[in-house]
């Protein structure tokens, strides 16, 4: 992959999260979130596997099929506790339990995210980018992440954009990745102007 | 005792002694052959049920259709007899229920392909645990046939 392709797919994380973490920063009353400057690249299947650290250590993952004029896949990957950080700052849950109100709190805070990280990118780029309801799962890192490759159908080579973010003062992190189709990328590419890639 | 972790895609081996460990299975089955006889054991992490034609240069261990044959191979090569392998699985979950609510999910699909194709090489079946909506955690002990499954919040089991 060329170094133009990569400052581009960087760009595009860094708006579509810029986006996502503005959303989030709302409905937190103003909490302020750093990103993490964005990781894209073109993976081999092998390295992909490994992209997510951590196999067995618990996380929160939301996933969505992306469908329109560019097609792929998102997740939102966040510590079990960041996630406890943020039902307690947002629905005032202490308990420290992933009960059903906790886990559609999470699939709401997911689904506003991932939403403003594509309509960013539709608005840059007049494409439609349109995500489906989101799945949550709460489970090992690695089944969450393998899960979010096979419903990506990925093959030898896997296009991974990446932020991470976190808050100051209280202990929130999190991923958000986007696998996008390499043939719908291809589209933005060009109506941008940077040429065939 | 030696400990190897299969990734995605991957097939591994020993002889005799050792732990074949695959971490992280989702929709993703771990599938052990073991020639109790011989001592051979053989652990594939299948991905997806179907080779395709645009994955280029994929490993045969990412598709059941390639993985179980290519697994055989392996035990051979190690000196079992594929009359006396018998195989375990484990995984084939479905993480996001509410995605595929309209059509069987991969996770099936890879249970549906693993258990087709070991049905067509002649090798039973002898111990699982799949599908349902959690990620398993797979160890297998070369030198017993031992296979156990470990999830989050769950008691580890025997298969």
């Amino acid at each position: 992959m060329n170094d133009a392709k990569l400052d581009f797919l960087k760009e595009l994380a860094n708006i579509g999260t810029g986006h996502a973490t503005t959303a989030l920063s709302q409905m937190l009353s103003g909490r302020l979130f750093q990103l993490v400057v964005p990781d894209a690249q073109m993976l081999p299947f092998a390295e992909a596997a490994e992209y997510v650290g951590g196999a067995e250590q618990v996380v929160v993952g939301i996933f969505v099929v992306v469908s329109g004029d560019v097609k792929g896949h998102m997740a939102f990957l966040l510590p079990l506790d960041s996630a406890l950080v943020l039902l307690r700052l947002l629905i005032g849950d202490n308990s420290g339990e992933m009960n059903e109100l906790a886990r559609s709190a999470l699939q709401e805070i997911g689904n506003i995210m991932i939403t403003s990280y594509l309509n960013a990118l539709s608005k840059m780029t007049n494409l439609l980018m349109a995500p489906s309801v989101p799945g949550v799962a709460i489970d090992m890192a690695g089944a969450v992440w393998q899960s979010v490759l096979a419903g990506a159908q990925v093959t030898n080579e896997v296009t991974v954009i990446r932020t991470e973010f976190f808050a100051d003062g209280e202990s929130i992190e999190g991923n958000i990745i986007f696998l996008p189709d390499d043939d719908d990328f291809k589209k933005i590419a060009r109506l941008l102007g940077l040429g065939e890639m | 005792m030696a400990e190897v972790f299969v990734n995605m895609g991957q097939i591994s081996s020993f002889k005799t002694q050792g732990i074949l460990t695959t971490v992280g299975l989702g929709s993703c089955i771990g599938v052990t052959l073991y020639d109790d006889v011989a001592k051979v054991g053989v652990m594939g992490h299948i991905f997806l049920p179907r080779s395709r034609e645009k994955d280029v240069g994929a490993p045969p261990g990412k598709y059941a259709d390639t993985g179980i044959p290519a697994m055989i191979d392996e035990a051979v090569k190690l000196g079992a007899k594929q009359s006396r392998l018998k195989a375990k699985m484990a995984g084939g979950a479905n993480l996001f229920p509410n995605l595929s609510a309209n059509s069987t999910s991969i996770g099936q699909q890879n249970i549906d392909a693993v258990t087709e194709h070991l049905k067509k090489h002649g090798i039973a079946i002898v111990g699982k645990d799949v599908a349902g909506g959690h990620g398993r955690k797979m160890r297998f002990f070369v030198d017993t046939g031992i296979v156990t499954v470990t999830a989050i919040g769950k008691d580890a089991v025997e298969i």
